[in-house]
């Protein structure tokens, strides 16, 4: 009878939502009219209960040869209770100050000890949101009324989490509506627990780490595709398309080596095929022959790495030189130029997960490539493209919300789809972009880059691997 | 629309009774704050509506606000902000130190102040040991002063002057976020963000961590086999300890664990800012949805206090067992939004802060538990 109940409530819960949720799949929604106090700015998709969270294969998920478990997370839309939405517009305002957290000035790495690394990375971030800011302006600025948006830019690599610090001030003194940023996995989670406390809107586009947005905070967003579909797409391709079992690990002995190839190794370990070693390396670090030397001894089919495209290079450069030609997989990170320019054109069969596709002939795509040339003169890259997105995207809910955190906020938690340069993004229920990731292989001292239906035959579009999902607390 | 009517029938959290099944019976009666003040900004003195924190002194109540310091004494109110030397406007929590009577306090981005004798003292990253400015809970025992900061816990002893930080490097933090504090007898309680719950034992120098056992972030494997979720936002010792994540509510009796969303229990929302315990059998969760009150652990009795609309001008209490509402009482309680971040005990009365004013719920004739016939 209990089960039977259950499932009675389940349907009607299903079928209620079909009925008062408008759950068509909009750019943005038409209906920018002022919502005050309500709860479901975005109603639960009947569809994404019958799914697993973040499209993840049913052999992929958490304990499902043994278990169902007792309760799933993230598969209904979160939800701002607060009072923000009540807080009047200010009477006037010179500029509409959106702020920028990211890597920009050079210190000294936590993690390391020595210099940091992820400069470049953000300020090729800064250069997109810029850009994005400045064509907003050209069109008029906020509403047309010639009021200019102002990025606000605040560094994050700061020591004894100088992040927190930054984002304080950026709420509290300069007064942002809405802040885009960052890379580096822990500055990300300090920003957005700070961000949930001022109730400010933040739009991550450069932190592939799982786990940022897995902490139910209703003021996040992300439009990276991240390490969860980018494992995913590796190991379909390493393990069901190349058939292979033995992979060993070498990653960089840090937060993102940790953190992002979290998935991969999970994937493996379900499948069956758990990794034959994990050793790692302090970042910085030039010789791996002892890890190598020990990993070779194994005899693996495949070497997976996460970390940054120096090491990554220098690390395949190493096996090459050591007799060792086992396929080599690797992070968004190292798919760069730079990789070919350390590792050599010859480095050998290399496969890396990556976030979009930047060889698309998109004419958005094209056109923003043009204009970030005109403007920087240098060619754009991930952390440009996905910022210019993030930036367009912030803009947008403020042109439409008004000048409040919450309904700012609330724009963003309406979007289901959304159309940027880097391609057709979809956000799950916490606001997350899961849209599948590409798969770039090297040739010929370049990387090409393929979606999934190029390389496993299957159909993105149905990459959603829906399984019937037990009652909760059943 | 009869279809409608029937669906929303089916949602009702008392539809198992309609349904045929046995709707569960009151062991008896909890006890339900019916009365209650409010208090704002504009009409009541309080430096801002956006409350933090809140901290009893034997009669007197701290509150801590977005925009400054609050002092409730014999019916008046009193503020403080930087204007009047407060260091810093955004107070996030407070605690007073039983042997001197000085009021700690920590500052969302502003470090930590000692009100002392009139005077604020100001400690910060660049002339202390607190190891990040950015503070999101203070607790006091003994002699020492703990924070628990963005970046690990500092610890102050005010008698000898001396510093202690912890992080990654010397305690078991998997994340080093520390989002809230509390301590008791002998022993000091950190809820990380990312790393579960930490205790750290004051006499043997020692740390123990409590983490989610399937160490998954997507699901809870089991009801009670650990934390819910390893993502802690609040941990209370009230003769138990009660976690409380945005994934639900955690009991640790020292042995046993205990989980509670709000599939199983009257917990109005998963999302919970804050745990106050109120003994072993008791706990109030200061939730975005409302205040969940768990008032007998044995028979998973619940109070929850709640606008029930949009429009509602008075909340109402929905008293539950296990997630079935038996019973609705509408309660004299006008607070705009029930998004409540935090709360707090003065006697038989209990603080409720949200994001827009502050209200006591007046505790006549309160009793702990259940009142049974025969009682």
């Amino acid at each position: 009878m209990k089960r039977f109940i259950s499932i009675l409530c389940l349907t009607a819960i299903v079928v209620c939502a079909g009925v008062f949720s408008s759950a068509e799949d909009v750019e943005w929604r038409e209906d920018a009219s002022r919502v005050w106090d309500t709860t479901e700015v975005r109603g639960t998709d009947p569809e994404m209960l019958k799914k697993n969270y973040g499209r993840t294969p049913h052999e992929y998920f958490p304990y499902s040869e043994f278990s169902d478990p007792y309760r799933r997370f993230f598969r209904e839309p979160l939800q701002y209770r607060g009072y923000g939405r009540h807080i009047p517009e200010p009477d006037h305002v010179d500029s509409v100050k959106i702020g920028f957290l990211g890597p920009i000035m050079k210190t000294v790495s936590v993690a390391t000890g020595g210099a940091s690394h992820e400069e470049p990375m953000g300020h090729k971030m800064m250069q997109g949101a810029r850009l994005a800011i400045e064509q907003a302006n050209a069109r008029g600025g906020y509403r047309g009324g010639d009021i200019p948006f102002e990025l606000i830019v605040r560094n994050d690599n700061g020591l004894w989490g100088a992040s927190g610090n930054e984002i304080i001030t950026l709420g509290y003194k300069d007064k942002v509506w809405a802040i885009l940023g960052t890379i580096d996995g822990a500055n990300s989670h300090i920003a957005i627990r700070v961000a949930l406390k001022l109730e400010l809107p933040m739009m991550n586009t450069g932190d592939t780490d799982p786990t940022f947005i897995e902490t139910n905070i209703p003021w996040v967003f992300r439009c990276i595709t991240d390490d969860r579909q980018m494992c995913y797409f590796l190991a379909d391709y390493v393990f069901k398309k190349l058939g292979m079992t033995r992979v060993a690990a070498l990653r960089a002995n840090n937060r993102y080596g940790r953190m992002s190839i979290d998935e991969f190794r999970d994937a493996a370990t379900r499948l069956g095929h758990p990794f034959l070693t994990e050793l790692n390396y302090k970042v910085g670090d030039t010789d791996f022959a002892a890890q190598l030397t020990r990993i070779k001894s194994l005899n693996p089919e495949a070497v997976i790495t996460y970390g940054d495209c120096e090491e990554s290079a220098l690390i395949v450069k190493q096996m090459r030189k050591m007799g060792m030609n086992q396929l080599f997989l690797g992070s968004d990170r190292l798919v760069l130029p730079k990789f070919f320019e350390i590792a050599g054109d010859d480095a050998g069969p290399v496969a890396a997960g990556y976030p979009y596709n930047p060889e698309s002939q998109d004419p958005k795509y094209l056109e923003f490539c043009q204009a970030f040339r005109e403007r920087f003169g240098d060619e754009p890259e991930t952390y440009a493209a996905h910022a210019y997105d993030g930036m367009s995207m912030i803009i947008e809910a403020i042109q439409r919300a008004g000048l409040n955190r919450a309904l700012i906020r609330d724009e963003l938690a309406k979007v289901t789809h959304y159309h940027g340069v880097t391609g057709i993004k979809e956000f799950d229920p916490i606001f997350n972009n899961i849209s599948a990731a590409c798969l770039a292989l090297a040739e010929d001292g370049k990387f090409k880059f393929f979606t999934r239906e190029e390389l496993l035959g299957e159909s993105d579009a149905k990459f959603t691997q829906s399984e019937s999902v037990k009652t909760e607390g059943e | 629309m009869k279809t409608c009517f029937i669906m929303l029938l089916f949602l009702t959290p008392g539809f198992l009774s309609l349904a045929g099944e046995e709707a569960p019976v009151l062991a008896g009666e909890p006890y339900v704050y019916k009365e209650w003040e409010t208090f704002y900004q504009q009409e009541d003195g309080l430096p801002n509506d956006h409350i933090f924190a809140l901290k009893v002194d034997g009669d007197r109540l701290w509150v801590g606000t977005e925009g400054g310091l609050a002092l409730y004494e014999d019916g008046k109110w009193k503020s403080w902000t930087e204007e009047d030397g407060l260091p810093f406007n955004v107070v996030s929590s407070i605690a007073v130190s039983e042997k001197t009577g000085d009021v700690w306090l920590a500052m969302f981005g502003g470090g930590v102040a000692r009100f002392s004798g009139g005077r604020f003292d100001h400690y910060h990253q660049l002339n202390s040991g607190l190891v990040n400015d950015v503070v999101y809970g203070i607790t006091v025992l003994g002699d020492e002063v703990w924070a628990a900061t963005t970046a690990g816990v500092s610890s102050y002893n005010f008698v000898t002057g001396e510093w202690e930080i912890f992080t990654e490097k010397n305690a078991p933090m998997e994340e080093i976020w520390c989002y809230n504090i509390d301590s008791a007898g002998h022993k000091v309680y950190v809820a990380v963000w990312g790393g579960g719950i930490l205790e750290w034992d004051v006499e043997k120098r020692y740390w123990d961590a409590h983490h989610d056992p399937d160490r998954e972030m997507e699901i809870d494997l089991y009801r009670d086999d650990g934390l819910i979720h390893i993502i802690t936002t609040s941990v209370s010792m009230s003769e138990v300890m009660w976690a409380s994540t945005y994934f639900g509510l955690s009991r640790y009796d020292g042995r046993h664990w205990r989980g509670y969303t709000r599939q199983d229990s009257g917990l109005i929302s998963d999302f919970i800012n804050f745990a106050d315990g109120r003994g072993a059998d008791s706990c109030y969760l200061s939730t975005d949805l409302g205040l969940a009150a768990l008032v007998d652990y044995n028979t998973n009795t619940w109070v929850t206090y709640k606008r029930d609309s949009e429009d509602a001008k008075n909340w109402t209490a929905h008293i539950m067992i296990d997630n079935n509402i038996i019973r609705s009482v509408p309660v004299h309680l006008t607070l705009p939004n029930h998004f409540i971040i935090c709360s707090e005990f003065q006697g038989n009365d209990v603080w409720i802060g949200t994001g827009h004013g502050l209200a006591r719920g007046i505790g006549k004739g309160f009793y702990d538990g259940l009142k049974r016939k025969t009682d």
